[in-house]
């Protein structure tokens, strides 16, 4: 494989991944397109190669997760890194070890890179400065999740062939979501015009967001908004909002910002429908629309896999 | 001993004085001040037992009121002690500090008061002046013995961090308050609406997704506390306002003839939520921590920056957790009210809202971070940012720091009055420095400030007639200078030698 590690930030060679807000258009075309030589690494019957051999990837979870964990881990593998998971459970963590020292241990015992998931947000910016190799953000608090952006967008680019000029909805609680927000950097970024659909509860005051994206549509009515989509993508709806008084019921809610087969239906034949998962199916997707043949759910956790696998590539900076 | 403070700008808002001049000290009391124009010296004045401080170029001013610090002693020695507390108070031109009572214990008996009291007198720079709580444990239910609690030196009451929750305890504490002559120095916080909170509620909140505290969870408590005021008569005090509907509210409720008074600190003037935001850059650049001090930074900082208005959040990572400070930091629109309010009377006092914290309590997780800012010695140097923008005459800057804050305790304010105290500050207002934690007196070196540089520094403070602080040989002439000056001091007067 012939692959050149491009420009990060300010042009230098790309160090962290926090958030999608300082790659370039071109940053995220080279990961896109080292993605699709990864891919076809899976594809073959010994999936691994020996990009990063003799490097230590330590899997920092801080939060539950299924599929970016093992996602991360298969990446790792399958460039033939020595992957570690560490999880707070059973760690130091629980005897009240800081961030910090958790990240010094860290690096004393040798690892290169660091995939973090926390529940608070800006975790990784602390990190970052207190580790000496990359830290890649694997979701925190509200804030972030950069690789499900760039597996979004990969799965985008591979089904409706480009990303320019697409109109995608994302509907839901935009709010507490940090898939929204890393996808509103990736998606504008490489020129795709961005509805979010929410109720009022669950976005705040419209100026907020259009402070940052300022090209943004917001709006709470989702069978308008979805007759022009050509992506619509949902996201998981926490019962606990339900009882924080955001939404009355998750029966209304469900009544009025669910995907369903209907809704599905006056959209574009070629709408894709996606879902970073976990999913509440019969809150936010009706189990028919999940597995239906716009459903491309199983394709971006299938393409997680590859898009890390760039992503690592990229920050080895071979 | 004897001090002649000789040839620099009086400002003496009390008597609303603004001329270059000599003040001349005795026994702890201003023996006389004289101008410039009116050099009469009395000869007596001039022996070997009279200290010449040369003050050219600098601003003669009171002492500065504080009427909001936090001293964390008893009980959070860590953070800061009396002593320490006190010494970054000279430093930063206060010789009064008054002090919140969220301590462990709380000052919400008469002893913890008078234990306050009694360590202040021993081991304290300047002055000590408890605030007492509202509630036991501020805990908002039961009413402290406010009349015991005035008896042994409080000057005013506060649940400071808590806002007190239940309105009609609030209406029983401002009653009974009024009883006493005191005010209540309310924290106003609607703590459902700003629960879980990270920052300011706005466009950087839901950029880096930390959970808002809104404008109206301050504006709401404002508004309910007003209302309270108004019915009992009581003098209600609003601490640190930061947003614009809050100054709005009090601005209409003074106009209506409420007894209400208000504070803002310097930081909740200058600083905006974009601090939170920081600069990215810092983060990726390699090498070792920048979240721990500036002083790296600071020094190679080769702008050479001299204005204030360069004053900016670049030196910071994002979620840098020295901006965490509550009321979190708000917008340029609240500052400009802010401001507004300052130059219309409806905000009476800068007061520092000194809060300092350990390092343990700083770094970690954004959201997890203790709230607040040391702020005592770059207090005068921060809001000296408005009058070298021209938003605030120097005199009216100065007022904030004494006249305003003594009207709020019902007072007669400091003043360089012959036979007044001798409690009083030299700051030189265009000396530019660079902050610099490291160097802070407090313990506490939880600042945003680090490595930025300010312009207006305090030079000299003296208490009750002592030096209490003294910027490296500030005012020690050379002999010949100190010949000079003696000259210069006799000139129109007798020959004494």
């Amino acid at each position: 494989m012939s692959m050149s590690a491009g420009a990060g930030p300010a042009g230098n060679r790309r160090r962290h991944v926090l958030d999608l807000d300082d790659f370039s258009p071109q940053e995220i075309d080279e990961i896109l397109e080292t993605a699709v030589s990864m891919k076809e690494v899976l594809g073959r019957a010994i999936k691994q190669v020996p990009t990063l051999r003799g490097k230590t990837i330590v899997n920092m979870f801080f939060e539950e997760s299924t599929r970016t964990r093992i996602s991360f881990e298969l990446a790792g593998k399958a460039l033939s890194a020595n992957v570690v998971n560490f999880t707070a459970r059973g760690s130091s963590v629980e005897k009240g070890e800081s961030l910090i020292d958790t990240v010094r241990t860290l690096q004393a015992l040798g690892a290169d890179i660091l995939v973090m998931r926390h529940g608070e947000s800006g975790a990784p910016y602390l990190a970052a400065q207190y580790f000496h190799g990359s830290v890649i953000n694997a979701g925190d608090g509200r804030h972030a999740h950069p690789t499900q952006a760039l597996l979004d967008l990969f799965t985008v680019r591979q089904r409706l062939g480009r990303i320019e000029g697409v109109k995608v909805v994302i509907v839901g609680d935009i709010l507490h979501s940090r898939v929204a927000r890393s996808n509103l950097w990736g998606f504008t970024r490489m020129g795709a015009s961005v509805t979010l659909c929410a109720p009022h509860t669950l976005i705040g005051p419209a100026s907020f967001w259009k402070a940052t994206w300022p090209d943004l549509t917001i709006t709470s009515n989702l069978d308008e908004c979805i007759k022009d989509a050509d992506v619509l993508m949902t996201l998981r709806l926490q019962k606990e909002r339900m009882e924080g008084g955001l939404i009355p019921s998750l029966r209304e809610y469900s009544r009025f910002f669910a995907i369903t087969a209907e809704r599905v239906a006056r959209a574009a034949p070629h709408c894709l429908v996606m879902h970073p998962g976990p999913m509440n199916e019969g809150v936010e997707i009706m189990p028919d629309v999940a597995v239906s043949a716009q459903s491309v759910i199983e394709e971006q956790v299938a393409n997680g896999v590859a898009v890390r696998m760039a992503l690592l590539y990229r920050l080895s900076g071979e | 001993m004897r001090y002649l403070i000789k040839n620099g700008s009086i400002i003496d808002p009390a008597r609303r004085v603004a001329t270059i001049g000599n003040v001349l000290v005795e026994n702890g009391k201003v023996v006389q001040v004289i101008d410039l124009a009116d050099l009469t010296l009395a000869p007596e004045a001039l022996d070997d037992h009279t200290e010449v401080i040369n003050a050219r170029g600098a601003v003669i001013a009171p002492g500065f009121l504080d009427l909001h610090a936090h001293v964390r002693e008893p009980g959070d020695e860590h953070k800061e002690t009396i002593e320490t507390a006190t010494k970054a108070a000279a430093a930063g031109g206060f010789t009064t500090l008054c002090v919140m009572p969220d301590t462990h214990p709380a000052i919400d008996c008469a002893a913890v008061a008078r234990q306050v009291r009694e360590i202040a007198r021993r081991r304290g720079a300047v002055r000590i002046e408890p605030i007492g709580a509202i509630t036991l444990g501020r805990a908002g239910q039961m009413l402290t013995e406010m009349a015991e609690l005035v008896e042994a030196g409080c000057v005013g009451f506060s649940d400071e961090g808590n806002a007190v929750a239940d309105a009609a305890v609030m209406r029983n504490a401002l009653a009974y308050a009024a009883m006493l002559d005191v005010p209540i120095m309310a924290h106003c916080e609607d703590a459902r609406l700003s629960r879980g909170w990270g920052m300011h509620d706005g466009a950087v909140s839901i950029r880096l997704g930390l959970p808002g505290y809104p404008a109206a969870a301050e504006e709401a408590m404002v508004a309910r506390d007003i209302a309270l005021a108004e019915m009992t008569g009581a003098h209600l005090h609003i601490c640190h306002v930061s947003t614009a509907g809050s100054v709005a509210l009090i601005r209409a409720a003074k106009a209506r003839g409420v007894r209400v008074t208000a504070e803002v600190t310097p930081h909740h003037l200058t600083l905006t939520d974009q601090w939170v935001l920081g600069n990215l850059a810092t983060v990726h650049s390699e090498g070792k921590s920048s979240h721990r001090s500036g002083r790296e930074r600071a020094e190679t900082d080769d702008e050479g920056l001299d204005l204030p208005s360069r004053l900016k959040p670049t030196l910071l990572p994002p979620y840098h957790t020295s901006t965490r400070v509550r009321p979190p930091l708000r917008t340029e629109q609240d500052i400009e009210a802010l401001i507004e309010g300052l130059r219309d009377g409806t905000i009476d006092a800068i007061a520092s809202d000194h809060e300092p914290q350990s390092a343990i309590d700083k770094e970690c997780e954004y959201r997890l971070a203790a709230p607040g800012i040391s702020s005592l010695e770059t207090a005068l140097g921060l809001a000296l940012t408005l009058v070298h923008r021209g938003k605030l005459d120097l005199v009216d800057l100065v007022a904030k720091f004494t006249e305003g804050p003594a009207t709020v305790l019902g007072r007669a304010p400091a003043t360089l009055r012959p036979g007044s105290p001798a409690d009083i500050v030299i700051f030189n207002p265009d000396s530019p420095w660079t902050v610099d934690p490291a160097k802070f007196l407090s313990k506490g070196r939880n600042t945003p400030l680090a490595g930025q540089r300010l312009k207006g520094q305090v030079m000299l403070t003296m208490c009750r007639g002592q030096i209490v602080f003294r910027r490296g040989n500030f005012g020690v002439g050379t002999g010949a200078l100190q010949q000079a000056s003696r000259l210069e001091g006799i000139l129109g007067g007798e020959n004494e030698e």
